[in-house]
């Protein structure tokens, strides 16, 4: 068996969902084929026991010790035989499960990055998390049923064979009587999945609102509210419970039919047999035989069953995987791409320019505005008209784009993992970012520096922190032109103070453009792009020039009007 | 971190809460004796039946066995059917009651607590150990007790057939034993490394999805796709590791499964030709051991599940030895003053944060505290507002120390509004009645209409009964939730933490008149990071290094020429003196 996850998961067929699981299947061949051969082998050592068995009381009756100890031997043999290619089988399971979830894991997450930007537009987090947890189970649990069902026919009609060779109609008897016992329990599980699903939900509910408690706790502790939140988690705890007894009271009467009706069965078998016995067309021992394959013949038949509900969810599953992969991002290479030079970067739309190698602030009245130059100038908007040295930036191949315009906003996630690597690659640059970014108190303060593993989001360090990490981390990619909206807007004034004064030095050569309203900023840019509440660029030049000359950008970067 | 309780503790409390049903449990427990009792009579009635027949026996006969066979059968399945919904009765209840008293703890956890634990570790077990938990009380502990149970009757019920006939079984007590032991010391940390592999890989992409501009920006594909990489291979790997345990485990009991019945098969036959036991007996014993596999099997294979259920059992039972200070009656007042006296702090011990901090709020008055990060401004303002109490010195209100408080009477005082906004699940009107459960619709839209929310409230469908979620509140609308809350609180004093400084500077503005209108007639202290806030107040205390620097009002800062000055001079931009004054 391959190490997993293979590198490559290949070119999924994702036409249809069930093109989608027969491509999974093909792919996992080369395990499945051995795996549904161990399921046979498993399967009818296990349909051959009640034939020793038989042979066993027999030769008792009998008074025979050899055949005794044959059977004995048999029955051992089986045995073993079962628990080899039991373990086997299920190695060659649990194979291809993870591998079927793997590709489509990998299948998922390869094209989720592909979509980039347009993703969090098209689908919802939650989609593709579940395609990470149900669905990796559904679609894997469907291979691992496939193998298993193999098995399961071979087993059914071995035993049929050996049931209608002994006695025709006691083998009719339970040739047809044990499908119509498996159908009749089938017909239970229904309801019962319903009531599992709805206590499911409330289960689900209930949890939310524990961890919604636990969220708000600092809240609650500070303005009060415990008891009406006690109440109301009481209450729905209680529902919880409630959900909980309907669906046992279901799900006993499935446990009591499941004693019941085989046990009717076998009753009614062995009542049979026993008559068969009596009036001498079968031996004692192949009443015990008839009585031990009606009780096997439930195994293999409930594999059917589960067959045909396992495949269905591994369908739905499937066809929410290519639904994903069926989404298209916005922004697609042009066919004749342009050459990227460096330069003067414009947006038509707004009058904005952005001169090669300086620093550059847009303030903007409503800072939207701001932004959404700097989405078109990032190329982060799909209908962006920006120029870059005239050339169109639609007219360039998206990677080029991206290489060279890095825009950096305050939407932007810090990644689990090592805080060095989440940084950058270089470690000298990512020093100089940090210290550019005010940021390497922060670091000192952690317990292993570099080395400490950060949480999803970053989520331990305070939202000011957090905005200078970012920073660093833009700072060290060192790219041609940065585009940074609102990056002290979460930062102290002191702190503020010492990223205005080292931007300028660390980007000294490169295109900087900042969106801020912040006067600390706005000073230390070479030209400030003032654009009023009509969204344009309704004046530029020096903050100190544009705070004498035009009274609106004093009004927005001073804030009187809110004074 | 929060406590965990020991195995004992675990215990002493399930003992607890399944007594407090005392009628349930004996219920349950005749229940599903007689149900395992009854099963164990139809192999010996098998036995019998082939005993007869290999005697020869007549029609007659073998009808009434039939009969009473089928009357035990329907009998068994009753008993089993009731036994289960007993115990699943009797589980419910002791889940349901198990989560309702832990979170009720956690709702008395101190907030000191809460603020050092973090909220992660509380947010798993009232999550993760509460669901794996369930499973566990409902069904792994039931499904082992009953198990363990079915075993001892079943070995019983061949020991009444016959004590010779037990002998042989023993032959698989070793294999059986052996295996179990050496797979049950390593199964439960290695289920729980795999199902962590799995919380990686779905942490993994759920990062990549939600960071998606951020991963086309910064051109991070490859590395998330590696990283995805790296989590399939950990799954990988936790998942080989237990079904290389499995390898071990499932052949060996497989065997130790068949073993009796076989050998019970060849002894017994030896047994019938000495004239020890008669071909019924030796029939029944081997119908009972393999009857005895399916109970066998349940208790093995739930049995990890509860060692892994018992060990999220003991984070949640951990919780309830969390000390909850005792509400005493509040003290009397003198006046609502809030003082800092010699006020010294440390997280860790020997580390000050705060070096001897003086300070007095006027009642009424605007206090901004300025100073860099990590200068102990947050800090300071968790003391002023009662949330840890100071190592050395004290802050009073009135004259009392805020330590002294109840936490139901500090509220009434001081409150902390931090850059955290948490809008609880549920209607409009279920977040603001939190910090007033008796408040009137009028109460609730003056307070919405003092923080300039009432216009989006009431745009919203069902207006304050609007559940609230899809689509989510903006920060700045959960922001005015949060301080509408605040204004039905009504302490005198607010302690602002930077509270408005997450808020997109688009709505940020707008944010700025709600809470003027929260802020209103009330005492503040505002940790600022924005001087406009600074120069709006009526003083300014400069903090630097745990200590308070400057104190004095903008005016007299900026003229004195300190620290203040030069800041506020350098943020400006220019020399000129503000333009704007109060």
């Amino acid at each position: 068996m391959k190490r997993l996850p293979l590198d490559d998961p290949g070119e999924p067929d994702s036409r249809t969902a069930g093109r989608y699981l027969l491509w999974v299947l093909r792919s996992q061949l080369p395990t499945i084929l051995p795996g549904i051969a161990l399921g046979i082998v498993w399967m009818v050592s296990q349909a051959l026991v009640p034939a020793a068995l038989g042979a066993g009381v027999d030769a008792l009756t009998a008074h025979d010790r050899t055949a005794l100890l044959g059977a004995g031997g048999a029955l051992l043999g089986l045995g073993i035989i079962t628990a080899i290619s039991g373990i086997m089988r299920h190695r060659f399971a649990v194979t291809n499960f993870l591998g079927a979830g793997f590709r489509t894991v990998q299948v998922t997450a390869r094209h989720a990055t592909h979509l980039g930007a347009t993703l969090p537009k098209k689908v919802a987090a939650g989609e593709v998390v579940s395609i990470g947890t149900t669905d990796f189970d559904h679609v894997g649990y469907s291979m691992d049923v496939s193998a298993r069902t193999g098995g399961a026919v071979v087993a059914i009609i071995v035993v049929a064979v050996l049931l209608l060779d002994v006695s025709v109609p006691l083998g009719l008897v339970v040739v047809i009587g044990v499908p119509l016992l498996v159908g009749v329990v089938g017909l239970l599980i229904k309801p019962l999945h319903q009531r599992r699903r709805a206590q499911r939900e409330l289960a689900g509910a209930l949890t939310g609102r524990a961890a919604d408690i636990v969220s708000g706790l600092r809240i609650l502790r500070g303005v009060g509210g415990e008891d009406v939140v006690s109440a109301r988690y009481r209450t729905e705890s209680q529902q919880v419970r409630a959900a909980g007894v309907r669906v046992a009271k279901v799900e006993t009467l499935l446990e009591g039919a499941q004693v019941l009706l085989p046990g009717l069965f076998v009753a009614l078998v062995t009542w049979l047999g026993a008559r068969f016995a009596v009036a001498g067309k079968i031996t004692p021992g192949e009443l015990v035989a008839f009585y031990a394959y009606a009780a096997f013949l439930v195994g293999p038949l409930r594999t059917l069953t589960e067959f045909a509900e396992k495949l269905t969810r591994g369908l739905v599953a499937a066809g929410r995987v290519i639904t994903l992969l069926g989404v298209e991002p916005e922004l697609r290479d042009p066919a004749d791409p342009a050459a990227a030079t460096a330069g003067d970067l414009a947006d038509p739309g707004s009058g904005f320019v952005a001169g090669s190698g300086r620093f550059t602030a847009i303030a903007a009245t409503r800072p939207e505005d701001a932004a959404a130059i700097a989405d078109r100038i990032g190329l982060l908007d799909p209908a962006s008209e920006a120029l870059l040295l005239g050339v169109p930036l639609r007219t360039l191949k998206i990677d080029d784009v991206r290489s060279h315009i890095v825009v950096a906003d305050n939407d932007d996630r810090l990644f689990r993992g090592r805080l060095g690597d989440e940084l950058g690659a270089r470690p000298a640059a990512v020093l100089a970012a940090l210290d550019a970014a005010a940021a390497l108190d922060i670091v000192a303060a952690l317990p292993d520096g570099l080395d400490t593993e950060i949480a999803e989001r970053g989520r331990d360090f305070s939202g000011g922190q957090q905005q200078r990490l970012r920073l660093a981390r833009v700072l060290a990619l060192d790219p041609p032109v940065l585009v940074l909206v609102e990056p002290t807007s979460a930062v102290d004034t002191h702190t503020e103070a010492l990223i205005a004064r080292n931007l300028p030095t660390v980007r000294t050569g490169r295109t900087t453009v900042v969106c801020t309203t912040s006067p600390l900023l706005l000073d230390r840019a070479d030209t400030v792009a003032f654009v009023d509440v009509t969204g344009r660029v309704a004046a530029s030049g020096t903050h100190r020039s544009l705070l004498d000359s035009c009274p609106a950008y004093a009004a927005t970067v001073t804030r009187e009007d809110d004074a | 971190m929060l406590p965990i309780a020991s195995g004992a503790e675990v215990r002493a409390y399930l003992r607890r809460l399944i007594r407090a049903h005392p009628r349930m449990l004996a219920l349950v427990v005749v229940l599903h004796v007689s149900a395992a009792v009854a099963g164990l009579v139809t192999p010996r009635l098998l036995g019998d039946l082939v005993e007869k027949t290999s005697a020869g026996t007549t029609t007659a006969t073998v009808d009434r066995v039939a009969l009473t066979i089928t009357g035990v059968i329907v009998v068994v399945s009753v008993l089993v059917r009731y036994a289960r919904l007993a115990s699943a009765r009797l589980g419910e209840q002791v889940l349901a009651t198990l989560r309702e008293e832990f979170v009720d703890r956690v709702l008395a956890v101190p907030p000191s607590t809460v603020e050092r634990a973090g909220t992660g570790d509380l947010l798993t077990r009232a999550s993760r150990d509460v669901e794996g938990t369930s499973s566990t009380v409902r069904f792994a502990l039931p499904e082992v007790i009953v198990g363990v149970l079915q075993v001892l009757l079943t070995l019983g019920a061949v020991a009444l057939l016959s004590p010779l006939l037990l002998l042989p079984a023993l032959i698989a007590v070793p294999v059986l034993w052996s295996s179990s032991v050496w797979y049950f010391r390593r199964a439960p940390a290695g289920y729980l490394a795999s199902s962590a592999a799995f919380a990686q890989l779905t942490d993994g992409l759920a990062e990549t999805v939600e960071g998606a501009r951020t991963v086309d920006v910064l051109r991070l594909r490859r590395r998330r796709v590696r990283r995805t990489q790296a989590h399939l291979r950990g799954v990988y790997g936790t998942n080989m590791y237990t079904l290389k345990l499995r390898t071990v485990f499932f052949p060996l009991t497989e065997f130790g499964y068949v073993l009796p019945g076989v050998v019970t098969l060849v002894a017994g036959g030896w047994y019938v030709m000495e004239g020890w036991a008669t071909v019924g007996q030796v029939t029944a014993a081997v119908l009972y051991f393999v009857a005895l596999i399916d109970p066998l099997d349940r208790v093995l294979s739930w049995f990890d599940q509860l060692q892994v259920g018992l060990a999220s059992l003991a984070r949640i039972v951990g919780v309830q030895s969390v000390p909850v200070p005792a509400a005493d009656a509040p003290p009397a007042f003198t006046d609502e003053r809030i003082v800092a006296r010699g006020v010294r702090f440390s997280y860790v011990d020997g580390r000050d944060v705060l070096h001897g901090v003086d300070l007095e709020i006027r009642p009424g008055e605007r206090l901004a505290v300025v100073g860099p990060s990590g200068a102990g401004k947050s800090t300071l303002g968790r003391l002023l507002a009662g949330i840890y109490t100071p190592g050395d010195g004290a802050v009073t209100v009135g004259g009392v120390p805020l330590a002294d408080l109840p936490l139901a009477s500090l509220r009434q005082h001081v409150a902390l509004v931090t850059q955290e906004h948490h809008v609880f699940l549920g209607t409009v009107r279920d977040n603001l009645v939190l910090a007033r459960p008796s408040a009137s619709v009028a109460e609730l839209r003056r307070a919405l209409a003092t923080v300039d929310a009432l216009d989006w409230v009431d745009a919203l469908p069902d207006g304050l009964d609007t559940v609230l979620g899809e689509p989510p509140l903006s920060p700045a609308q959960a922001q005015q939730l949060a301080l509408a809350r605040l204004v039905l609180a009504d302490p005198h004093t607010l302690v602002l933490d930077e509270a408005t400084s997450l808020i997109d500077p688009r709505a940020a503005r707008h944010l700025e008149r709600s809470l003027a209108g929260a802020l209103e007639g009330r005492t503040v202290i505002a940790i600022a990071h924005r001087l406009f806030s600074a120069h709006d107040a009526d003083r300014v205390a400069v903090v630097e290094d745990g200590r308070i620097t400057e104190l004095g009002s903008h005016d007299e800062l900026v003229a004195a020429g300190g620290a203040y000055a030069a800041l506020w001079r350098s943020w400006h931009g220019t020399d000129r003196q503000p333009t704007a004054s109060p």
